[in-house]
């Protein structure tokens, strides 16, 4: 009987190996399908004949990345999206740290219809919303355009003035609508993070004499560090990555993104330059990798030991 | 100065009265532990001191100042929760001057105070370390530390012993009680362990359903309870309690049993007998001595516990009457044998239908007169 089992169990363990080498090879061919594109963007942006077909380069050239940012807009697509997008980020996680902390702690009745409400915003397509978020942008428009030609008769400031206060076509439409693209999830991740921090930490800190800043200041803010990285990491990426928004939203070159920017120079009617949007591409991709790298070092901090029971 | 005066404290949440008018003082200096079951509202009571909930209606005064409407840093008090509250990010050096810090004390008075507080709770060596990387007995200590460093008039404690091994919560009883004795703060602490308050307290209030059932020093309340609420839940094991019938000093339980009261209480029926496991003896049927069959004396052994310095026997008779009883170190007793149980008359109380302690006729006629 023994003799019999044996080879039995060893060939389980066999069998079990080479079903397990099987999953890990088909792993790594998924991911090299996967990366494929992010090697040829990469070796064809320092490549001096850059093509559409990935190979690899006789020398190495950054003439490419010298090309977008010296002569064309390209320091301005980024600075335009940092900018917009940053501040888009910034305003996110302020108003969804207020907003997840009150809707964590209220007891109120219509905190789940409030809630729901909240991520149906999220839920609708972003084009179904952009005939009635036109109208109402437009409007606004016409009232701070109106305000400050009546602040300044000099058209060099209604010029600037305009360019960042304006609704449409201007930074300030962008950023209010990149923040209210993301704020529905971010109010959601803050909730649940609050959720998540016992109310006792609050009490302790009004015992020991903190006022209603102090305790948000040194001890919610700290403990919801990591809800803040993810939300923040979310809301910058999906703005960082909008197309549709800009694309209605601005007419002026000077207000163009990096998305838009990258369109447009596709767009072009002679002969696609795979090198100079390949080394758009990297550009455009940089900035995303840079929030994770600092975000990660937030969401992976966990705060523990501080309560038990 | 500060004593703490309650004066017909009231909560109700949502219209449920959770605290139900309540009137204790407790003085300067007092250790005063809030005892009571699950839900009866001693933690309400403590966040009312420490003005984290609201009072419904009544009087709260520390230091003879109403307080009522006072913040709760402005009470002058300090509070030890029961999950403790550490700030995670916080090290324990932080943690415990968080309040000076916040005060803007001056960085090297900061760093005394906090190295006398740890020296105190011997913690010195951990304070650069993080709640999550402490004990649950040092991370107990840290929020001591917290509470005393800022030498508060009050210190309240909301059943800070809960989350301990047995071992270690015994270890940390007699360190508050030494705690207190070096400090002098009054002491408000909130537990549901009994054993706690009878080591620890100068003054229990028993609370049951938002009422203080009785209140007192630990060792008159262990011998003077005024109802079978209080009764039962200081002592361990509890007092027995068995139903019968009075006439004539002598006391008839539920299965036939007569027992002679001597201290001469008014007749009644549907009474409760009172008696401690260590206020009853106990003797051996012999088999075949006839005394086993007369079921009105006959007691069977249910369950022995033994603990070593002592033992516990648990007793059942034909009227499914209970009785546990203790007996002073190793017994041999056998479950199922039947045994007889003599009451020691002079340490029993007799409550009535609604288990308020009755009084012998003699001192109900010396109150009346």
């Amino acid at each position: 009987m023994v003799t019999l089992v044996r080879p039995a169990n060893e060939e389980t363990i066999m069998t079990h190996h080479a079903s397990q080498r099987r999953a890990y090879l088909t792993l790594v061919l998924i991911s090299l399908f996967c990366l494929m594109p992010f090697f040829w963007v990469v070796l064809a942006a320092f490549d001096p004949k850059a093509s559409q077909f990935l190979q690899i380069p006789d020398g190495i050239t950054v003439n490419h990345f010298w090309n977008l940012l010296a002569n064309e807009s390209g320091v301005r697509w980024v600075l335009n999206s940092v900018g917009i997008v940053g501040t888009a980020t910034l305003l996110t996680l302020i108003l969804a740290g207020f907003g997840g902390y009150a809707l964590s702690r209220t007891q109120a009745w219509w905190k789940r219809p409030l809630l729901y409400a909240i991520i149906l915003v999220r839920i609708v397509p972003p084009p179904a919303l952009i005939v009635p978020v036109y109208k109402v942008m437009l409007f606004l428009n016409e009232w701070i355009n109106n305000l400050i030609n009546s602040l300044t008769s000099d058209v060099a400031q209604q010029v600037v003035l305009s360019r960042i206060f304006s609704f449409v076509d201007g930074y300030l439409g962008l950023i209010l609508i990149q923040t209210a693209m993301q704020l529905p999830l971010a109010i959601w991740i803050m909730k649940t993070f609050f959720d998540a921090i016992p109310k006792d930490y609050e009490e302790a800190a009004a015992l020991d004499g903190a006022s209603q800043w102090q305790t948000v200041r040194h001890v919610l803010i700290p403990l919801a560090l990591p809800g803040f990285a993810a939300a923040g990491l979310f809301a910058f990426i999906n703005a960082w990555g909008d197309f549709l928004m800009p694309l209605m939203f601005t007419s002026s070159p000077e207000l163009q993104t990096l998305p838009l920017g990258m369109f447009r120079a596709f767009l072009r009617v002679d002969a696609i330059d795979y090198g100079f949007l390949t080394a758009l591409a990297v550009i455009y991709t940089l900035p995303a990798v840079i929030a994770f790298a600092f975000a990660r070092k937030f969401l992976t901090q966990t705060f523990s030991g501080g309560v038990k029971g | 100065m500060s004593q703490i005066e309650l004066i017909n404290i009231k909560k109700n949440y949502m219209g449920t009265e959770v605290v139900k008018g309540i009137d204790v003082t407790i003085n300067e200096g007092e250790f005063a532990v809030i005892v009571g079951p699950s839900g009866c509202g001693k933690s309400t009571l403590l966040r009312m001191i420490a003005g984290l909930e609201d009072i419904s209606s009544g009087e709260l005064k520390i230091g003879g100042k109403l307080m009522n409407n006072v913040s709760p840093d402005q009470r002058e008090i300090a509070m030890v929760f029961q999950s403790y509250a550490l700030y995670p990010h916080m090290t324990v050096a932080e943690n415990i001057g968080f309040a000076l810090a916040l005060k803007k004390t001056d960085k090297a008075e900061i760093n005394r105070r906090v190295l006398e507080a740890a020296k105190m709770l011997e913690l010195e060596h951990l304070l650069e370390r993080k709640p999550a990387a402490l004990s649950g007995g040092q991370r107990q200590r840290v929020a001591i530390g917290r509470a005393i460093v800022k030498r508060p008039k009050v210190i309240l404690f909301d059943e800070p012993l809960s989350n301990l091994d047995a071992k270690l919560r015994v270890q940390m009883r007699t360190e508050l009680m030494r705690l207190h004795r070096e400090f002098g703060s009054t002491i408000v602490y909130v537990t549901h362990d009994q054993v706690e308050a009878m080591t620890m307290a100068q003054k229990i209030i028993v609370l049951n359903n938002g009422h203080v059932a009785q209140m007192g020093k630990p060792m008159d309340l262990y011998r003077d309870p005024e109802n079978t609420f209080v009764a039962q839940f200081i002592g361990v094991p509890k007092m027995n309690l068995l139903r019968g019938n009075l006439q004539a000093d002598v006391f008839t339980l539920q299965s036939g049993q007569k027992l002679q009261l001597d201290c001469g209480y008014r007749d009644g029926s549907d009474l409760q007998l009172g008696v401690r496991p260590e206020h009853l003896k106990l003797e051996l049927l012999q088999p075949g001595s006839g005394s086993e069959n007369n079921s009105e004396h006959s007691w069977t052994v249910d369950v022995v516990e033994r603990l070593g310095v002592e033992s516990f026997i648990h007793l059942c008779n034909a009227a499914r009457d209970v009785l546990v009883l203790r007996l002073e170190g190793d017994c041999d007793l056998q479950v199922d044998s039947k045994v007889a149980v003599r009451f020691d008359c002079s340490h029993c109380y007799l409550f009535n239908e609604a288990g308020v302690r009755l009084l012998p006729n003699t001192a109900a006629l010396d109150l009346v007169g």
